[in-house]
C-alpha cells in the first residue's frame, strides 16, 4: 500500500496547462508533406547537424545534435530535410492562437512549448479543466495535423512534469490531492530547474524522488538552498509561484547567437566574418528589445568539436556592434589557432540593462559613440525595408566567398515560390506539398 | 475638483490668468468659453459650393481585405498548388492555388484534399451510406475507393488563379 502523504485535499485551486509539441519541426514537415508520414525524417540539412528527429527516427537511435553523416550511417533510408523556419514559425503562431481560444492568458515559452492559465474558465466553457485540455489537443491535431503533449496541474513546474510524463500525444492531468503520486514517480533530475549540481547535492542528503524533496520542510530547503529552489519547492507543492505571463520575453539574462558553418572551414577571414555576423545578429536582437550589454563572450568550435571560449568586458554598456568590434577582435585573436579548421562561432552578450539609462563617461569620445549609435539605427531601418543584414560590417564580404547554398539546403517552400513571391517575401499561409504526380 | 483643489479661490486666480493670456473668454454672466488658442482656429479659405460630404468615407468601415474574404478560419487554412488535370471539369486546372481548410468533416459534393499513397489529391467527396469515394472531374480518372482509412487533408474553400505574374 502506498504510504505517501497527500500535500493537499483540493482538486484544482488553480489550473495551469503546459503544452509541448512532439518533435515539432519534423512533425510540421510530416503534416504538410504526406510522403514523409511514418518515415524516419530529420531536419537540419543546412547545418550538418540534426535539429529535430521524428519519432520514427528516434526509434532508430537518431537524436537531436547527432552529426548528419553518422545518422545516415545508422539509417540509410533517412530523409534529411533543410530547416524551414518560416513555416515552423507560422505553425507555432497557430498553435498559440488555438490555445488562446480557451484562455487569453497564454505564455509563449519557446517555438513549440507554452503555458496557459485556465483558472476560472470552467463556467465559460461549461466543462472540466481536463476536458479543456483534451479539446485543445484535438483541435491542434485537427487543424494543424500536429500532436502535442499536454500536462495540467496546479503550477507551471507541476504542469511541465505532467506533459513530459507521457509523450508523444500524451495527456496527463494531476489534481491537488494526487500531486504526491506524481512526484513519487519522478526522479530529482526530472524536476524543472534542477541542474546536475542540485541533484547531486540532494542525493547526498539521501533524497531520491521529487516527493522526497517536497516532504522536507520549507525551512530545511531555505537554510540549505537558494531562493529559486525554495520557489521550486512551493511550485511542486501546488502553490503557483511563477505566473503565466503573456508579455513577450524581454528580460534576457544573456543574448547569444551561434551559427554552425555549412562545412568545416580554416579561412581566418571567413571565421572572423562569421563571428562579426553573430555579433551583429545579437545586437539586432538587443536593440529590438531596447537593451544594451556590457559583457562579451566569444566561443569557437573546432572541427573535432573541441570548444574554446573567452570573455571580456566592454568599456560601457552599448547597443552598437561597432563599439564592441575592437574587443571582439582582441578576444578572437586570443583563442583562434591559425590553420585549424572550425565549424561554428558563438557570441554571447551579458550584463544586459535597459537602453533608457545612459551614463556619460568623462573620458569617452562622445562624438564617435554617437556616430556608432546612429549607424546602428540606420542598419535597423535598412533591415525593415530590405531585410536583415543587407547593410552590415565590411567583413561580411568574406562570407560570400564561401556562401554556397546548394539546392538541397534550401527548404522546399523557398524552391516552390508562387507567382509574385520573392526570395524575401512569401504568402503568410503554410503550403501543403507532396510529390509531383500527374493526374492526381 | 479636476485639479485637486480643496477650495474655489485657486481656480478663480487660474482662470483669471488664462483670461489675461487670451486662452478663455468670460461673458457678462460669468460663463466661460475657450478661445481659438485652445480649440485651434478655423481658417476661412473662401466660399465653396455646399453639398453633402462624400459617403465613401463612412462606407469604408465594413470592408474585408482579400485574405479575410477568402479565409474563414485563419489557423486551419493552407494553400495547395494544383498539379494535374483530374479536376478540370470543376474548372480547377494545373497551377491553380487552392485555399484549403483543415479539421472539418466534409459533406458529399465538397471538393476535398486527401492524402492517398503519400501524396495530396484533389477530388469530389462522395459519401453514400458508409461508403466513401473520391471522384475526379475528368473521365480519364476512375473513382478512388479508400481501402482502409482515408485522411482528409481539408475542404477546398476557394480557388485562386493568377495571370501574368
Amino acid at each position: 500500500m502506498n504510504t505517501a502523504q497527500p500535500v493537499m485535499l483540493e482538486s484544482f485551486p488553480q489550473a495551469i496547462l503546459h503544452f509541448d509539441g512532439d518533435a515539432f519541426f519534423t512533425s510540421v514537415e510530416q503534416s504538410l508533406h504526406p510522403q514523409y508520414r511514418n518515415k524516419p525524417v530529420v531536419t537540419g540539412a543546412e547545418r550538418g547537424i540534426i535539429a529535430c528527429a521524428s519519432y520514427e527516427a528516434k526509434r532508430l537511435g537518431i537524436k537531436r545534435g547527432v552529426a548528419l553523416h553518422d545518422a545516415r550511417r545508422m539509417c540509410p533510408g533517412l530523409i534529411v530535410l533543410p530547416s524551414d523556419y518560416e513555416t515552423y514559425s507560422m505553425m507555432s503562431k497557430r498553435l498559440y492562437e488555438i490555445v488562446r481560444r480557451w484562455t487569453p492568458v497564454v505564455e509563449e515559452w519557446s517555438v513549440d512549448e507554452g503555458f496557459a492559465d485556465l483558472t476560472g474558465m470552467r463556467r465559460l466553457h461549461r466543462c472540466s479543466y481536463e476536458q479543456m485540455g483534451r479539446d485543445i489537443q484535438c483541435t491542434i491535431a485537427a487543424e494543424l495535423g500536429l500532436t502535442v503533449s499536454i500536462g495540467i496541474s496546479l503550477s507551471k513546474g507541476l504542469a511541465k512534469l505532467c506533459s513530459k510524463f507521457r509523450k508523444p500525444n500524451g495527456f496527463t492531468a494531476v489534481r491537488g490531492r494526487h500531486i504526491h503520486l506524481l512526484l513519487q514517480l519522478h526522479k530529482l533530475k526530472d524536476v524543472w530547474g534542477f541542474g546536475s549540481n542540485t541533484v547531486a547535492f540532494l542525493e547526498k542528503q539521501g533524497l531520491r524522488t521529487a516527493y522526497d524533496f517536497i516532504m522536507r520542510s520549507e525551512q530545511w530547503v531555505a537554510s540549505r538552498m537558494s531562493k529559486t529552489q525554495v520557489e521550486i519547492w512551493h511550485e511542486l507543492r501546488g502553490r503557483s509561484v511563477y505566473p503565466v505571463t503573456t508579455e513577450e520575453k524581454t528580460d534576457y539574462a544573456t543574448v547569444s547567437k551561434c551559427k554552425s558553418f555549412t562545412g568545416p572551414n580554416a579561412d581566418v577571414n571567413f571565421i572572423w566574418a562569421k563571428l562579426v555576423r553573430n555579433l551583429e545578429s545579437a545586437f539586432i536582437k538587443l536593440r529590438r528589445h531596447r537593451l544594451k550589454a556590457k559583457l562579451l563572450t566569444v566561443g569557437l568550435r573546432l572541427n573535432d568539436f573541441r570548444q574554446t571560449g573567452v570573455e571580456g568586458r566592454l568599456n560601457r554598456a552599448t547597443s552598437a556592434p561597432a563599439e564592441a568590434l575592437p574587443l571582439l577582435r582582441t578576444l578572437f585573436e586570443r583563442i583562434y589557432e591559425p590553420g585549424a579548421a572550425y565549424r561554428a562561432t558563438m557570441v554571447c552578450l551579458g550584463k544586459i540593462s535597459t537602453d533608457a539609462t545612459d551614463q556619460l563617461d568623462l573620458f569617452e569620445d562622445r562624438l564617435r559613440i554617437e556616430k556608432m549609435e546612429a549607424s546602428a539605427r540606420v542598419v535597423d531601418r535598412v533591415a525593415e525595408v530590405f531585410g536583415k543584414h543587407k547593410l552590415s560590417q565590411g567583413s561580411s564580404l568574406f562570407l560570400d566567398q564561401h556562401a554556397i547554398t546548394p539546392r538541397d539546403t534550401l527548404p522546399w517552400r523557398k524552391l516552390n515560390l508562387l507567382p509574385g513571391e520573392t526570395e524575401r517575401q512569401r504568402v503568410g499561409i503554410p503550403m501543403l506539398g507532396g510529390r509531383c504526380s500527374r493526374g492526381r | 475638483m479636476l485639479l485637486g483643489y480643496k477650495s474655489n479661490s485657486p481656480v478663480q486666480s487660474l482662470m483669471k490668468r488664462l483670461e489675461q493670456l487670451g486662452y478663455v473668454l468670460r461673458s457678462a454672466n460669468g460663463r466661460i468659453a475657450f478661445t481659438g488658442k485652445i480649440t485651434g482656429e478655423i481658417k476661412l479659405l473662401g466660399a465653396v459650393s455646399a453639398g453633402f460630404p462624400s459617403p465613401a468615407e463612412e462606407e469604408m468601415v465594413d470592408l474585408l481585405n482579400l485574405t479575410d474574404f477568402l479565409v474563414r478560419r485563419r489557423e486551419a487554412t493552407y494553400i495547395l498548388k494544383v498539379d494535374g488535370d483530374s479536376m478540370i471539369g470543376a474548372l480547377i486546372g494545373p497551377g491553380d492555388l487552392l485555399i484549403v481548410e483543415r479539421g472539418r468533416t466534409p459533406k458529399s459534393g465538397d471538393i476535398v484534399v486527401a492524402a492517398v499513397d503519400g501524396d495530396w489529391t484533389v477530388k469530389y467527396f462522395e459519401k453514400i451510406g458508409r461508403n466513401i469515394r473520391l471522384i475526379a472531374a475528368n473521365k480519364k480518372y476512375p473513382p478512388i475507393v479508400p481501402r482502409q482509412s482515408l485522411e482528409i487533408g481539408g475542404i477546398v474553400r476557394a480557388v485562386i488563379r493568377k495571370y501574368g505574374a
